[in-house]
């Protein structure tokens, strides 16, 4: 620390700081346009120019480029510094075009608010301005409009530093200065909604929000990012009870205030006309409306009937995952106790080992990517399954030095900045580790890398047809690594607390191994055995050993991976019972559909990849007789004869606090008043009830069957495909590529394979990377019109007819 | 205290409270006979307010809110769209799209002539207002928008209340204050329905100088 | 990849004189230039592949300087210098006679000729001067400028060289002591290269040169 003057007070800053940083934390604004708290300072605006006293007399010094000196002397508002600023903006303002009332940026302006605060009253330019072109689309998501631009260079960097793909960048000098992308190469970013909120005029737009409204009549809530894992925090901005932006919020602990696209855009499924607002019951090949007395009494009808003609282990329940954690607890209450059976499973067989998952949550935390020395991912593409972990990543590696290392059938996103890029077969994981542990041959390197602490591991299933027996093994051995951290990261929004909350065949609420006791969970009476995943309850379903399916939030005919089972399952069985938000491919085949309140609709917690517990809120009302999931679950309960007496969702936290032991004291009034950007559960003081014990008890892909074809089949997601979410908001709805197979150019050449392939049968664009392991096709999941393959772990490739 | 002193000062006070009639007797009467009559109304009567067009017909508002945002009284409604490019409602990117006024809420300050960037919207010497129930208090886009010869429109066809022959003379003024904030705005081209757009001479007491011609 | 085997050949030494491949991207953008003549869309393109940075930071790059030509010159590329010496000699007449001569006006070109507005070329002791494919004639007049384009577009010479242009066309110098050079620019506009410039073959060369 270091004592610095600032406007005649003495102040305590770190030593090396940038004084524009330092004097803020110590409570001195100073106006600024280009420099970012999370980005290099550039210098580029002068706007933050302050009198520093030093050797040569006092000096107007850019505060964003001039680290503290020990006895340093500030001036931040003495004459020659208004009178620098008041320059500074005028020259600023020269071309900037007066259409503040037509701009989205106008009522947030930092131009506007600094003009304001900071400028000359009134302008001397009377020549007419620059004029370009306005506003012109640089991608699907985002409009540039040059005439407003101010050349501070925050997109540039932002793209450059923080998310690496430099697709805009500053062209032509002097006065012709613009920022414009390459011709026919849009700024096609999963980042580029971030530029749109940093930008700190109103040149970078988002089309989803153009001319929605005004910040003035925004109405806005603190909130996590429902379509991640990472906890992103934001804020939901609303006006007239509709949803109309998400804004990243810098969570020091998370996301550093970006967003990836599809979460910052995601959201217009909320207001989607498809939305379900009323029960609907099956008639013929449809369904009609019902009220919610008859829903529910049918449902808890076929419940009882099936309990009674089968006991209770016949029923099942799947999903669960993109509720609140309450709605989550609520779902685990019903099934173990209200119905008695322990076959649920927020899952949909391509998670990881339930006891990973919650036994390592707060032993490893995302900041630890600050000081890692060396950064191991062996799991999925980071950039495509957790953008906001990729960013954290990147810049580990880019900006603090780490050492990365990245294992996966094909080069990630992350390839540019990895030191050591390892692929290898899907199938052949095994033994890659094995070499990898012995440091032996072409891994020496890596292995060297790898002792060198601190190490963070981000462990997962490379891909959905991987087994996931690997990243158990993976973590077993990641965890000796030196001052190791491990994170398992698996995708779907609030799997993390799902599974906390029960919602697991071998799992009780709060991190409590089932199989034993159940006296801590308050519930009278309860199954607390272990029961059976997604998987073998699709099996057992197919096989007629359960007779009732309840789904929540989940669609198995689009997210297992194994499509042909899910709809074995789903016909065999005789009631499905479906809580959802949308009709969906597997809703559609419910008996009952109760109509699901979503995210921004509903108060609870979420849990994100590291047990972080945050908050989430209400900002509209959801449509038509849309209920929570708790409170459907809980009148489902009590109309069956077994109530849970659940009263609310905040009631329900506090049952969790009490009865799960990992959240022990995590209540709402401590999220909301004193810990904002979450806490990690469990709390200090109280004790992780889960001992990690590396095994899974999840099968692999194919297992059952022998091996089909020739090519290890690489199954990943990527970031928009056809999840109903994604689906359902217009702006992203078709970005999703589609589906196409990528193969070795060795492989491709060796097969004769040109311009398509068939992938069992299923003709496919075909793509060529040198980076993928030969022998491998790698085949993305879940793309609109994209071919069911999750079945097997291999497959047959053939060269597509008519290349 | 005599009689004839009483009843002086009766008479000196009965003269007193009658010199405010007497001398109101002698002046011209200003009751009117409405709605036979019209009363002609002060220069910068707030009456109902009309969204303007341009001369070609285009409209003036862009759909910017800011009229929205200073209302004191929250009676405003206002949505913004995208400009057809082929067929553009009002000059620029952006157009009013929906445009509402709760006329039961408005308190007729005017704060949202103050507000508007395009002199879009302003008030009028329309005063007449009543309805029959709520719904119709509140005035949309359909109701606001003048004619594109300049003619407001009105609830109700037939209203035989409405002056609008009035309407001439109803926007003489825009801005208490001028564009820049200052009071010297003389020389400053402005616009208004009647004058179209030209040269508008300050009021008095705006410029610091004697008005050069009359009053819009 | 449109480019020829030479260029291809080309860019490979360049990257190898660098550590870091985006060193090499100003070098390059000479390549493309001698390959197209002037700055392709295509052109940057490969040098982004070539190099592994985004085709915009190529062009940030490459807009930023005014010698990366992005539209074509033409073969003769006649740069007046309209700078403060220049200007108070008459450049500006100068200037307008070589825009009625060529019949094009700066900062356009066609197939033979394009003329453009240069800042100082240095050359200020012979001011007015211009460059022609950055061979320098000093002392113009709007005369000798004329006769200049109407010299280029008649003996359209293969090989420009400013000591003949200068005996030709020009008038006062600024110095006399400078280094002669023989060789001169060669071949059509972007003809010079900061690599490779020595390979040429003068002699072969010689045949075209007109006097």
């Amino acid at each position: 620390m270091v004592t610095i003057t600032i406007d005649g007070t003495e102040v305590q800053v770190p030593a090396g700081e940038l004084l524009i940083k330092a004097a803020e934390d110590s409570g001195t604004y100073i106006p600024r346009f280009c420099w970012h708290r999370r980005m290099n300072p550039v210098g580029m605006c002068r706007m933050c120019l302050v009198e520093v006293e030093g050797p040569r007399g006092i000096m107007l010094t850019p505060s964003c480029t001039m680290p503290v000196n020990d006895g340093m002397v500030v001036h931040t508002k003495s004459p020659t510094v208004e009178k620098a600023q008041e320059g500074v903006l005028e020259f600023l303002l020269l071309n900037h075009p007066l259409d503040c009332p037509v701009c989205d940026k106008g009522g947030e302006c930092p131009l506007q608010d600094q003009t304001l605060s900071h400028g000359p009253g009134e302008s001397r330019m009377v020549e007419e301005k620059r004029h370009y072109e306005k506003p012109i689309p640089i991608s699907d998501l985002v409009l540039l409009d040059r005439e407003r631009c101010i050349l501070c260079a925050r997109c540039v960097r932002f793209s450059e530093e923080i998310s690496g793909d430099p697709l805009i960048e500053f062209m032509d000098r002097g006065n012709a200065a613009e920022v414009n992308t390459f011709p026919d190469e849009p700024f096609a970013s999963y980042f580029s909604g971030n530029t749109v909120q940093i930008c700190p005029v109103g040149a970078l737009t988002a089309s989803a929000y153009r001319f929605r409204a005004r910040p003035w009549d925004l109405r806005e809530v603190a909130s996590v990012n429902p379509l991640t894992t990472t906890g992103d925090g934001v804020t939901v901005q609303a006006s007239q009870n509709e949803v109309l932006r998400f804004l990243g919020v810098d969570n020091d602990a998370t996301n550093h205030g970006w967003l990836d696209d599809r979460s910052r855009f995601g959201f217009e499924w909320i207001a989607s006309p498809d939305r379900l607002a009323t029960p609907l019951a099956k008639s013929g090949d449809g369904h009609t409306e019902v009220s919610w007395g008859e829903a529910l009494g049918a449902a808890a009808e076929n419940l009882s009937a099936v309990i009674e003609a089968h006991g209770p282990g016949a029923v099942a329940a799947i999903g669960g995952a993109r509720g609140t954690n309450e709605d989550a607890y609520a779902l685990a209450s019903f099934m173990r106790s209200s119905v008695g059976s322990p076959n649920l499973d927020a899952r949909l067989d391509d998670g990881l080992g339930t006891h990973l998952l919650s036994s390592l949550a707060g032993k490893g935390e995302i900041g630890d990517l600050e000081t890692a020395r060396t950064v191991l991912v062996w799991a999925a593409d980071l950039k495509e399954e957790h953008p906001v972990l990729y960013l954290r990543v990147r810049r580990a590696a880019q900006e603090l030095g780490a050492t990365l290392i990245t294992v996966h059938p094909t080069a990630t996103g992350l390839a540019d900045r990895a030191t050591h890029t390892v692929t290898y077969r899907p199938g052949e994981g095994h033994d890659l580790l094995d070499r990898l542990r012995a440091g032996s041959g072409d891994l020496a390197d890596v292995r060297a890398a790898l002792d060198e602490g601190p190490v963070v591991a981000i462990v997962g299933r490379t891909g959905l047809a991987e087994d996931p027996a690997l990243a158990e093994a993976v973590t077993a051995f990641a965890r000796d690594l030196p001052q190791a951290s491990v994170l398992p990261v698996v995708r779907r929004a609030n799997t993390y607390g799902a599974i906390d909350m029960g919602v697991a065949p071998d799992l009780l609420p709060g991190r409590v191994a089932a199989g034993g006791d159940a006296g801590h969970t308050g519930w009278e009476k309860a199954d607390t055995s272990v029961g059976l995943d997604t998987r073998g309850i699709l099996e057992a379903a197919a096989d007629g050993r359960v007779k009732a399916l309840l789904l929540v939030g989940a669609d198995p005919l689009r997210d297992v991976p194994d499509a042909d089972l899910a709809a074995r399952a789903l016909d065999a069985v005789d009631v499905v019972i479906s809580i959802d938000c949308f009709l969906t491919d597997s809703t559609a085949k419910a008996d009952i559909v109760l109509p699901a309140l979503g995210f921004t609709e509903k108060e609870g917690t979420v849990t994100n990849l590291e047990g972080r517990v945050m908050k989430v809120n209400r900002i509209v009302s959801g449509p038509g007789q849309a209920r929570a999931d708790w409170s459907i679950i809980d009148d489902l309960a009590a109309r069956m004869g077994r109530p849970l007496g659940f009263e609310s969702a905040e009631a329900i936290s506090l049952a969790i606090a009490e009865h799960a032991p990992a959240y022990g004291g995590i209540t709402w009034f401590l999220l909301d008043w004193k810990e904002r950007d979450g806490v990690v559960a469990p709390r200090d003081g109280v004790e992780q009830p889960l001992q990690y014990i590396p095994t899974t008890s999840l099968r692999a892909v194919g297992s059952g069957g022998a091996k089909r074809g020739g090519f290890a089949l690489h199954l990943g997601r990527l970031l928009y495909d056809d999840a109903v979410l994604t689906r359902q908001g217009a702006s992203i709805a078709d970005l999703a590529p589609g589906a196409y197979a990528v193969l070795n150019p060795t492989d491709a050449d060796r097969i004769g394979a040109n311009g398509h392939v068939e992938v069992d049968g299923h003709r496919l664009p075909l793509r060529r990377d040198a980076s993928l392991a030969e022998g491998t096709v790698a085949v993305p999941f879940n793309q609109p019109d994209g071919p069911p393959l999750g079945g097997s772990s291999h497959v047959d490739v053939a060269p597509g007819a008519g290349a | 205290m005599s009689e004839q002193q009483d009843l002086f000062t009766a008479v000196a006070n009965m003269w007193k409270g009658f010199r405010v009639t007497f001398r109101q007797m002698r002046k011209p009467r200003v009751t009117t006979q409405y709605p036979k009559e019209f009363r002609e109304k002060p220069q910068r009567f707030h009456g109902r307010h009309v969204l303007n067009r341009y001369d070609d017909g285009m409209e003036k508002c862009i759909g910017c809110e800011l009229c929205a945002g200073v209302c004191p009284a929250k009676c405003i409604y206002v949505r913004g769209a995208d400009n057809p490019i082929d067929d553009p409602v009002s000059p620029g990117e952006r157009y009013g799209y929906v445009y509402e006024i709760n006329m039961l809420r408005c308190i007729f300050c005017a704060l949202c002539v103050e507000a508007c960037p395009t002199e879009a919207i302003t008030m009028t010497h329309l005063f007449e207002m009543s309805t029959t129930n709520r719904q119709d208090a509140i005035y949309t886009k359909d109701e606001l928008l003048v004619q594109p010869d300049g003619t407001p429109n009105h609830m109700f066809d037939e209203d035989h209340l409405a002056d609008f022959g009035e309407l001439a003379a109803a926007d003489g003024w825009m801005r208490a204050t001028s564009p820049q904030g200052r009071a010297d705005f003389s020389g400053v081209p402005g616009w208004t329905p009647s004058a179209g757009v030209g040269l508008r001479p300050a009021e008095q007491g705006q410029s610091g100088t004697e008005p050069e011609g009359e009053d819009a | 990849m449109s480019w020829s085997e030479e260029s291809l050949q080309r860019a490979d030494d360049i990257l190898a004189r660098y550590p870091e491949k985006r060193s090499a991207v100003m070098p390059l953008l000479y390549v493309a230039m001698r390959e197209d003549g002037y700055l392709t869309d295509d052109g940057m393109r490969q040098v982004a592949e070539l190099t592994g940075v985004t085709p915009a930071q190529v062009q940030s790059t490459a807009s930023f300087y005014n010698m990366y030509k992005r539209e074509p010159v033409g073969k003769y590329l006649v740069s007046m210098c309209t700078s403060i010496s220049c200007f108070l000699m008459g450049a500006d007449d100068v200037l307008h006679a070589i825009e009625d001569e060529a019949g094009i006006p700066a900062g356009e070109a066609d197939d033979e000729i394009g003329v453009e507005h240069a800042e100082c070329i240095g050359a200020c002791g012979g001011a007015p001067a211009c460059l022609v494919n950055y061979e320098l004639i000093e002392g113009l007049t709007p005369d000798k400028a004329k006769e200049l384009v109407a010299w280029l577009r008649s003996a359209k010479p293969d090989v420009i060289n400013a000591d003949e242009m200068q005996a030709l066309f020009g008038g006062k110098t600024s110095f006399d002591w400078g280094i002669r050079e023989e060789r001169g620019a060669v071949g059509p506009f972007p003809a010079f290269g900061p690599f490779g410039t020595a390979d040429v073959n003068t002699d072969a060369l010689e045949p075209g040169r007109s006097t």
